[in-house]
């Protein structure tokens, strides 16, 4: 009857720290994209798919742990989207990875996505940095705006990256797909970090 | 011994019913199995009962000093009152209904002590404000100590877990204390039973309620009131305990879901909600004015039929 209030929170301090290793996790993958973006090295790059894998892991043991009884069922959905949401995340770099491999990035576009990688490890930190607060009970406010500011950051190149891709010629209808394909999964990352970090916001007030 | 049966089939719908103001949000939320509400209630009900039911029948004896048959007919006229008044869906207070049979019966016999009577009357009316007023005290008071205090998720999340387990039991024991006279007190007053038999018959029949009728009122009260976060949750089932203790100290039996009404409704005016609609209001009054009215009359009619026989 009393389990939970002898247990101290175990369930709570594993889930805590299953989740911290998730994001740890996704900034160690945006690194890797960023780093194998500049020396232009695939394999690199493709390491990315070996993390992701280790990330699936990790988030069925987040919400294994959730449904065994881990914090009040009125906090679950939200810990639980915010782990999906951060599995999104892994999938799209996933995804940019997958594209990267069968394409070069035109010279004109190269900056541009190095700078996009290189805020994705920044805005990936600032959530984890966000977790850490909300765990913690430190004021959010200040932390989820730098992640907006990041995002909006990001979205400002994609809109410029979108403009030059546009005119950019292009040698036939897939190389542009992957190309394209390749820009919005690099860019899409931002938002779906803006979207957990509301969640870790959510929480918070939810708490309070 | 037959007599108090009407007064055990009370105090098993008073279980089965109010049962919900305690544990209902936890419950239906998940925060507590339903098992482990359902235990913890019947375990500190019959403690309750035992330890402060007495205070409140000595109101209720002297009230008005009724017979066996009298009381027989109040426990009897109460509890079809309440089961028809659930049946229409207006809110009914177990402990309105019982105070309505006795002036009832107390007026046919001619002894109604009237000064006794205000004073009940004017706590019932001060029932949802005290709720309100605490509901409002008791968050801002816990928030600002929690938040100056407790800042760790995990340990809030404890605390919170915990929390809704002991106001849950202490509203229980509340519960217990200050209503187990409306269902065995009437026998005190007839001469049937010791307070303290009658304290443990009504605190049993109560917690036989609890046990194995309560899971649908607790869900559907539970449900109703399922916006209200955990620390909400907690706030207002303490702030109805303290409620119910405190009038249990003045000996006046009060209605329960009126006072988790009014702390529902001081929790929400912290965030300055809207959490009373007029309907809900018009439901309470017709309730206030129903209850010991129709409860009253079906007593007096049960008493004359008692006469032909």
């Amino acid at each position: 009857m009393f389990k939970k209030f002898f247990q101290q929170g175990k369930k709570e301090q594993a889930v805590i720290d299953k989740t911290a290793a998730h994001i740890e996790l996704l900034i160690a993958a945006c690194k890797g994209f960023h780093e194998g973006l500049i020396q232009e090295d695939k394999s690199r790059v493709l390491q990315v798919f070996h993390l992701e894998r280790e990330a699936d892991t990790i988030r069925r043991e987040i919400i294994a742990a959730i449904y065994e009884g881990a914090f009040l069922p009125y906090l679950r959905p939200n810990l639980c989207r915010f782990a999906e949401l951060v599995d999104r995340v892994f999938d799209d770099i996933e995804g940019a990875a997958n594209h990267y491999s069968e394409m070069e990035i035109p010279e004109v576009l190269k900056e541009d996505c190095v700078r996009v990688a290189f805020y994705n490890i920044r805005i990936c930190e600032m959530l984890l940095i966000c977790f850490h607060a909300l765990i913690e009970g430190n004021e959010l406010r200040e932390k989820t705006l730098a992640v907006r500011i990041y995002e909006k950051k990001i979205d400002d190149i994609k809109f410029e990256m979108k403009r030059i891709l546009w005119k950019l010629p292009v040698q036939g209808f897939w190389e542009g797909r992957i190309l394209a394909e390749f820009v919005d999964g690099l860019t899409a990352i931002s938002d779906i970090v803006e979207d957990a970090s509301d969640y870790l916001h959510i929480i918070n007030v939810s708490m309070k | 011994m037959w007599k108090v049966s009407s007064g055990i089939f009370l105090g098993w719908s008073l279980g089965a019913n109010d049962s919900a103001n305690i544990f209902g949000t936890g419950v239906a939320t998940g925060a507590v199995k339903y098992r482990t509400a359902i235990w913890l209630t019947a375990v500190f009900v019959l403690v309750g009962a035992l330890a402060e039911g007495p205070k409140v029948m000595t109101t209720i004896n002297e009230l008005s000093r009724i017979d066996p048959v009298a009381a027989f007919c109040c426990t009897l006229a109460a509890g079809l009152t309440i089961t028809t008044l659930t049946f229409l869906a207006i809110p009914a207070s177990v402990s309105q209904a019982i105070v309505g049979t006795i002036v009832g019966a107390g007026l046919l016999a001619g002894r109604v002590d009237f000064t006794l009577l205000y004073k009940v009357v004017v706590c019932w009316l001060f029932t949802p404000v005290m709720g309100i007023v605490l509901g409002y005290l008791v968050y801002r008071v816990s928030a600002s100590i929690l938040n100056r205090t407790v800042k760790s998720i995990t340990r809030r999340n404890l605390i919170y877990s915990t929390g809704i387990l002991v106001a849950g039991s202490y509203g229980a024991y509340s519960l217990g204390a200050n209503n187990v006279a409306n269902v065995t007190g009437v026998y005190v007053s007839a001469g049937l039973l010791l307070p303290l038999e009658a304290s443990a018959i009504g605190g049993i029949s109560i917690c036989l309620g609890v046990l194995t009728y309560s899971k649908k009122v607790m869900m559907t009260v539970g449900k109703g009131i399922v916006p209200l976060d955990p620390f909400s949750a907690f706030v207002v089932v303490l702030a109805e305990a303290v409620t119910l203790h405190i009038f249990t100290q003045l000996g006046v039996p009060v209605s329960s879901s009126q006072a988790v009404v009014g702390a529902v409704v001081g929790v929400g005016l912290v965030g300055g909600l809207r959490t009373v609609s007029g309907k809900m209001l018009l439901n309470i009054t017709v309730g206030w004015i129903m209850t010991p009215v129709a409860a009253g009359l079906i007593a007096v009619g049960l008493l004359y039929g008692t006469r032909f026989i």
